[in-house]
């Protein structure tokens, strides 16, 4: 099965690599987690370890818990709890002594109850609510990061509270599962949410022994809130880290990834002009001198392209070396049959002779034709250009044709002005009398249509044959040196497929470009050369 | 008897334009190196040499032992003979003073004949001008026995080939010569265009005589035609 080819470019692919980072702000909260774990038993031991030390200085002084306690008292203490404001000051504790040895041992944010066996509050010290400071001074950084990151915090992150309602101090003496696990003689610690939700109170109960029996219980409570606060602190820092080194991250690797594809865009830039669409070679690729891996993609592009070069100019002067090579040897064959022929030959051996001579013509034809191209390209250097009318040229070319080839249907159409070019009207000459012979031949008594065409600063001569279409692919390589299309018979001229690449090299003389095509209609080809037209 | 030097470094061909031309009467000397030939040209001139460019090891040989022999006689013909036919070598060739450039395409009964002609117009130059060979047009007077051309009353230096190219455009002014009757009328086997170099090299003789001289007209497509 094949899968679908997704393209994503080496940047994508670069940030597709950095959500693994993801993973770090996830490891931070296990990480925070933990930490908030770890500070709630902290907080847990440390207020068992406050009842414990109560319950110590009242172990085993049954006078403390000997008043009974006072029911009016009681409900007029509850009664003045009701009125007061949240937060008030302690009520008169019902057992003052208790309360002076409590007293000392209040802390700011914990509160610590002593009651009796019945769940009477015999004594009470400290709040669950810190005293209210002002905020501290926020440097203009901070400001806009509680602005910024801390509302976002804020939306997924529990944050303290200090406006809950206080069950306990409205309610009474607290009747948790620790009290009771405390009056069956256990340090028992226990965490409960306030009524409203909005807090947490933690508590620890220890008991108080008077002998063997458990006359009383110490309850030290406090608010989770520290500890929230703490984590969100820890959080917050965290995820600013993460979300800053994530943010560099990002934006390095972009960097980073922008930096390599634009180099590697280049390079393929690069590659793609230096091979026009024939395939010729336009100008040699410029080695970089970077020393990485695409450095050495760049180097070694560029050695390819070197080779191909020289291999294409291999192939394009083969022919007139060839050409020139087997001159020699032609000529050793010419002259040996002129002088055979001077001699009396019997009349059987003349056939021979006639043959060989044929044979011979046709060789010399296809040496010759084999360096037309050479010798243009050579003759190309020192054509001085003229400025010449190029309608002329063309109507005489097709007149020409029309005499040398009778049985050829040729229209020809061209505008009534004069189309004037920047050239040799000589190479144009010759350029067209490739053209019409290959549209004469091809065509084979079937129509050709020659137009010449204005089209804004360029000129078009169109040469459209019926007949055979081109095999697909082959459109490009036509106008190469050495490329034909012909089918390999018993032709009466030899083709070496030079003609299209004489046309091209003429073509691009005069700065212009020669294409060739199917028709739409799959009746035939058209051959079109584009001419840039000379400036007034 | 007329006595030819050919300077070719390919024994077959030596050989058997040797054979050619010794059957149609001539005295061949013949030489495989430029340094021999050298040597033998300084003791005795040939009456017409026939070189090729390419000598052995020298690639340029053909060229230099030409300007030395110019240098020893400045009327003897000299035919070039190779298998390059580029413009640049028939170009450099005739400004070193060969009189004729031939590739080896060239069949024999052609060498003769060009061979013959070179004779017969180094051998004329001097005689008195019979009326019947003379083509008049104009300014333009051919002398067709002694291959000379005139144009204004001046000498135009053509060579062979392209004396009969003028010839064959004159002959009928008016009428489009195509490049293969012109390539017929020279007796040269070339492509399109060497034609049109040769072409372009004759406007250019007659041009250096007269500035205004436009006979010579391009038929694109078709050919050339002199222009009355």
């Amino acid at each position: 099965m094949k899968l679908p080819r997704i393209a994503l470019s080496i940047r994508a692919q670069l940030l597709l690599v950095l959500t693994v980072f993801l993973a770090l702000p996830w490891l931070g909260v296990e990480y925070v987690r933990e930490l908030e774990r770890v500070l709630r038993d902290a907080q847990e031991r440390t207020l068992a370890g406050t009842a414990q030390a109560v319950a110590t200085a009242l172990h085993d002084r049954a006078r403390l818990f000997a008043t009974p306690p006072d029911p009016i008292a009681s409900f007029a203490r509850e009664r003045a709890d009701d009125r007061a404001p949240n937060g008030a000051s302690l009520p008169p504790s019902a057992s003052p002594e208790i309360a002076q040895i409590i007293a000392g041992l209040s802390r700011t944010t914990a509160r610590i109850w002593v009651i009796d066996r019945e769940g009477t509050v015999l004594a009470r010290a400290g709040s669950l609510r810190p005293p209210s400071t002002p905020p501290p001074a926020e440097s203009a950084w901070a400001r806009i990061g509680r602005a910024t990151m801390g509302r976002l915090y804020k939306a997924f992150l529990d944050q303290p509270s200090d406006d809950f309602s206080d069950d306990a101090a409205t309610l009474g003496a607290p009747r948790g599962r620790d009290v009771e696990g405390a009056l069956a003689g256990i340090l028992t610690t226990d965490r409960r949410p306030t009524s409203d939700g909005r807090a947490v109170i933690v508590s620890a109960a220890h008991p108080v022994w008077v002998g063997d029996q458990v006359r009383g219980v110490v309850v030290a409570e406090e608010t989770g809130n520290a500890v929230l606060a703490e984590r969100n602190r820890a959080f917050e820092r965290l995820f600013n880290i993460v979300l800053a080194v994530l943010l560099i991250g990002s934006l390095a690797l972009t960097a980073y990834a922008t930096w390599l594809s634009g180099r590697i865009r280049r390079l393929r830039d690069d590659a793609e002009r230096a091979i026009d669409e024939q395939g010729r070679m336009r100008a040699p690729l410029a080695s970089s001198g970077a020393g990485d891996e695409i450095g050495d993609l760049s180097r070694s592009f560029s050695s390819v392209l070197a080779r191909l070069a020289e291999y294409a100019s291999y192939q394009e002067k083969m022919a007139s070396r060839l050409s020139h090579e087997l001159r020699t040897p032609i000529a050793v064959v010419r002259s040996s049959l002129d002088n055979l022929k001077a001699s009396s030959l019997p009349a059987e051996s003349r056939v021979y002779m006639a043959r060989a001579q044929e044979g011979l013509t046709r060789l010399t034809q296809i040496l010759t034709r084999m360096t037309e191209a050479a010798r243009l390209e050579q003759s190309l250097c020192d054509v001085e250009p003229v400025r010449f009318d190029l309608v002329p040229v063309v109507t005489g070319c097709v007149e020409g044709f029309r005499l040398v080839a009778p049985g050829a249907h040729i229209a020809y159409a061209a505008p009534a002005e004069s189309v004037f070019v920047q050239g040799a009207p000589d190479l144009v000459a010759q350029m067209l009398d490739k053209l019409m012979a290959n549209a004469v031949e091809f065509a084979a008594g079937a129509a050709i249509v020659v137009r010449l065409e204005l089209d804004g600063p360029a000129v078009r001569i169109v040469v459209d044959n019926d007949g055979p279409l081109l095999p697909t692919g082959m459109e490009g390589r036509l106008f190469e040196s050495m490329v034909s299309v012909r089918p390999s018979g018993d032709a009466k001229e030899p083709h070496l497929g030079l003609g299209l690449y004489i046309v091209r090299v003429i073509a691009q003389f005069h700065g212009g470009e020669a294409s060739a095509a199917n028709k739409p209609d799959g009746t035939g080809v058209v051959v079109t050369v584009t001419l840039p037209r000379a400036t007034e | 008897m007329r006595r030819i030097a050919i300077v070719e470094d390919e024994p077959a061909i030596r050989a058997n334009y040797s054979d050619a031309l010794r059957r149609h009467g001539y005295e061949v000397v013949t030489y495989s190196n430029r340094p021999e030939a050298l040597a033998a040209f300084r003791t005795r001139l040939p009456d017409l040499a026939l070189v090729d460019i390419g000598l052995g090891d020298e690639v340029d040989g053909g060229f230099t032992l030409t300007r030395e022999l110019r240098a020893l006689s400045a009327t003897v013909p000299i035919i070039f003979l190779s298998a390059r036919d580029s413009d640049f070598d028939i170009v450099a060739g005739l400004r070193l003073g060969a009189d004729d450039y031939l590739t080896k395409d060239a069949s024999l009964p052609h060498l003769a004949a060009r061979i013959a002609a070179l004779f017969r117009r180094s051998e004329l130059l001097n005689a008195p001008p019979a009326t019947e060979d003379i083509v008049e047009r104009g300014p333009l007077t051919l002398d067709v026995k002694r291959l000379t051309a005139d144009w204004q009353g001046k000498r135009v230096d053509l060579t062979l080939t392209e004396f009969w190219m003028v010839h064959a455009l004159a002959r009928h002014p008016g009428h489009v010569k195509d490049r293969d009757a012109l390539m017929r009328d020279a007796s040269i086997v070339v492509d399109d265009s060497t034609i049109t170099s040769h072409i372009k090299r004759i406007r250019r003789k007659f041009l250096a005589l007269d500035p205004g001289f436009d006979r010579i007209a391009t038929v694109y497509g078709m050919g050339y035609r002199w222009g009355e």
